[in-house]
């Protein structure tokens, strides 16, 4: 009576014939679809796509310390870097199967939608619009790090909050939702100022430091990030009032559920890791622990040790321990990226685990 | 209280004989077909949605028989916070939360109730897990969590058992087909307590068992615990044990297949959790309109109640769907504390379901 009698289930031997019934619910996936525009079953065309390149493809920012810059050895490093290698270790059990491709704030969603990225992880806040059938028909990841829209200023600008700004001029990248946010401030305590507009974060910033402006719009970590890299970062103050709320996640197009079921579960196994206290540098012992208790039944499935869980995914058995193995849970992705580890010093606050007082909680592995 | 006589489709009768049984797959062809239309995920275009504004009504799939969750009156009537969940759906579409067909399921077949396109919707205390949304798994998708529970044990207060310890060698009533049962052998083989296991096709069976004492304990999410504690006939005499066996997201669910749909349930649950925030409630909501028609610079508030810009049309509903579904349920405080906080039998706190500024994780995304 139960649809699971026909689909894998959670437990070995619990169910007959899974197997064959999967073979008959595949075959009846490619007769459906057989030209390819899909969705529901275990059929993933961005999946097979994947495969078929030996390499995952991901949309990052690029000129974002701490989420994906260039480092001085010539590769790509941040926290969104790590969600990439997460994925890429994740599909191929090797984090460098991958190309990091840079793409700007009005050429992301385009860019996902056409195929040129797998995946989109670039300090893109979810909203409904984007998320929408009709708006850019995203499908979002879990967030991986709740952000909030601020103003930057220099110090000796006098400016304290939002209400210095009258009359002057702002500099905001086109196409982010900080463009969006800052009009409807302005517009509700009915503040007169002038946007100036760039489509590059570099050409924004630079004209920030130019005095093009007398204040500049981003996310608070992007504000941290960005005066990290000044030659007087002191000279400048990040402003108090947070303009609003933006949930930074990876994002995949709606059109592949299978495909995004595949992600989300890859950044909750981050949480659930560091729920666990599982690490990079203990992630073999907890596998070696695992496989020798059999009373240890949720961390082996955890791991992959029992259960299909991977396989439900698309992905191998064990895709979490070589995602462990790879970037380590998220509180290690987030320390060395952009926590007190990193030169952005961020606290962690709302990015710290429910347990701890924030919002990063895991559902189950089950 | 026979609330599952009153509508017994077709599909769900048939599927109990064995020889269909065999036969499910085939079943899933049209909703996998329905899942290849090429234009994938460009305009709304949603299968699902054009059959339920065909049909005029929402069939929301619910336990029917969980006080505080989806519970059968005595006048037929249903009630509670799951039930609401669907009024909400049925509001955001129809703007009326009567045009709802609720459906019984036992936690059985609830799964293949949604997967055959027997409900639009599964609001059934339910916990998201991996198994169950992955594609490969059963393929659901899940809305954000509408109340985030965990597994407990009720016993008797006379019995004297404290503790999962006490618990050893003896019969344990639960559910089958749940993840309560999974919990509940994982937490046993851990601590290396043997028990019995005694195994119901449904809560009701699961908790006449209890009741009439083939079990020293019953366990099922704690929420669900002092439900049914409220309506048996001494409450007091049972006590739920301390230890919380694991971590349940319970969360409305729709299939995979349609992701037009799904969108709109989520941004629907989204509309109960953003309108508490904003302090918009089922009494001041015709007031709070008022108020953003009448005034231009108030952007945010405007948007959210479509007022301007496009959020409707974008999730495939009408303009005014958040105003339609605060008038009909109010924002999600207002539903928990009517359906299992403090203006219902069962007085659960807020707990891990405060809002977030509060410590909890009831969290919109933003309405941009």
């Amino acid at each position: 009576m139960r649809v699971s009698a026909w689909l894998p289930r959670l437990r070995r031997g619990s169910a007959p014939a899974p197997g064959l019934a999967l073979a008959l619910l595949a075959g009846l996936l490619l007769t459906a679809c057989a030209d390819g525009g899909g969705a529901g079953g275990l059929s993933s065309p961005v999946l097979a796509r994947i495969h078929a390149r030996g390499r995952l493809v991901c949309g990052i920012n690029g000129q974002l310390p701490g989420f994906s810059s260039l480092a001085s050895d010539g590769r790509y490093h941040g926290l969104d870097v790590e969600i990439c290698r997460a994925l890429a270790a994740a599909v191929f059990a090797d984090p460098s199967r991958l190309e990091l491709r840079p793409v700007t704030t009005t050429e992301r969603f385009a860019a996902l939608a056409s195929g040129d990225v797998d995946v989109l992880s670039r300090n893109t806040t979810v909203s409904l619009s984007r998320d929408a059938s009709a708006g850019n028909a995203l499908s979002f990841a879990p967030v991986v790090f709740h952000d909030g829209g601020a103003l930057m200023a220099p110090v000796a600008s006098g400016i304290h909050g939002v209400a210095d700004l009258a009359g002057k001029t702002v500099c905001v990248l086109s196409g982010t939702s900080n463009e969006t946010v800052l009009a409807d401030r302005m517009r509700l305590l009915g503040l007169p100022y002038t946007p100036l507009h760039f489509r590059g974060a570099d050409q924004t910033f630079d004209a920030y430091q130019a005095g093009r402006c007398a204040a500049v719009t981003s996310d608070r970590s992007g504000l941290a990030a960005r005066r990290s890299r000044f030659a007087d970062p002191g000279a400048h103050r990040i402003l108090p009032e947070l303009l609003s709320r933006e949930p930074l996640a990876p994002a995949t197009a709606q059109s592949d559920p299978a495909w995004a079921d595949a992600v989300r579960w890859v950044v909750y196994a981050l949480i659930e890791a560091e729920e666990r206290g599982i690490t990079q540098a203990n992630v073999k012992a907890t596998l070696a622990a695992a496989k020798a208790d059999p009373a240890r039944a949720e961390l082996r499935r955890f791991l992959g040790v029992e259960a299909e869980l991977g396989s439900q995914l698309g992905l191998a058995n064990d895709f979490v321990v070589q995602v462990l193995a790879a970037v380590g849970h998220y509180g290690e992705i987030f320390e060395r990226n952009v926590g007190m580890a990193s030169p952005l010093k961020i606290e962690r606050g709302a990015n710290r685990l429910f347990r701890d007082g924030g919002l990063m909680v895991s559902p189950p592995f089950r | 209280m026979g609330p599952s006589s009153s509508a017994q489709p077709l599909f769900r009768a048939a599927l109990r004989r064995a020889a269909l049984r065999r036969a499910a797959p085939l079943l899933l062809l049209p909703l996998l077909l329905a899942g290849c239309a090429p234009d994938g995920g460009g305009g709304v275009q949603s299968t699902k949605m054009a059959t339920i504004k065909a049909r005029g009504k929402l069939i929301c799939g619910v336990d029917g028989s969980l006080p505080g969750f989806s519970f059968v009156g005595p006048d037929g009537s249903y009630s509670g916070l799951d039930v609401d969940v669907c009024k909400a759906m049925a509001a955001a579409l129809f703007g009326d939360p009567g045009k709802v067909e609720y459906r019984n399921l036992n936690s059985s077949e609830r799964f293949a109730a949604l997967a055959s396109g027997e409900v639009d919707l599964l609001s059934r205390n339910t916990t998201m897990t991996l198994s169950r949304d992955a594609a490969g798994g059963n393929a659901l998708s899940f809305a954000p969590p509408t109340f985030y529970d965990g597994q407990g044990v009720m016993v008797p207060t006379a019995s004297g058992i404290k503790t999962l310890k006490d618990l050893a060698g003896k019969p344990i009533c639960v559910e089958s087909g749940t993840t309560t049962e999974l919990n509940l052998a994982d937490r046993m083989r851990e601590q290396n307590i043997p028990y019995t296991p005694l195994k119901f096709q449904t809560g009701d069976q699961t908790y006449a068992a209890y009741l009439e004492g083939r079990c020293v304990a019953v366990t099922s999410d704690r929420s669900q615990l002092a439900g049914k504690r409220s309506s048996f006939p001494k409450p007091d005499d049972h006590t739920l044990l301390p230890d919380v066996m694991s971590k349940e997201p319970l969360t409305p669910a729709t299939v995979n297949a349609d992701p037009v749909w799904a969108d709109a349930v989520r941004w629907t649950v989204n509309t109960l959790f953003q309108a508490e925030e904003l302090g918009i409630t089922k009494a001041n909501i015709a007031a709070k309109v008022a108020e953003a028609k009448a005034k231009a610079n108030q952007a945010d508030l405007r948007r959210f109640l479509g007022v301007e810009g496009e959020f409707g049309k974008q999730l495939g509903l009408p303009a005014d769907f958040v105003p339609k579904i605060i008038s009909a349920v109010g924002n999600y405080g207002e539903i928990f504390d009517r359906n299992v906080g403090p203006g219902s039998r069962l007085k659960l706190d807020r707990g891990a379901n405060k809002q977030w500024k509060e410590g909890g994780l009831i969290y919109s995304p933003p309405f941009r």
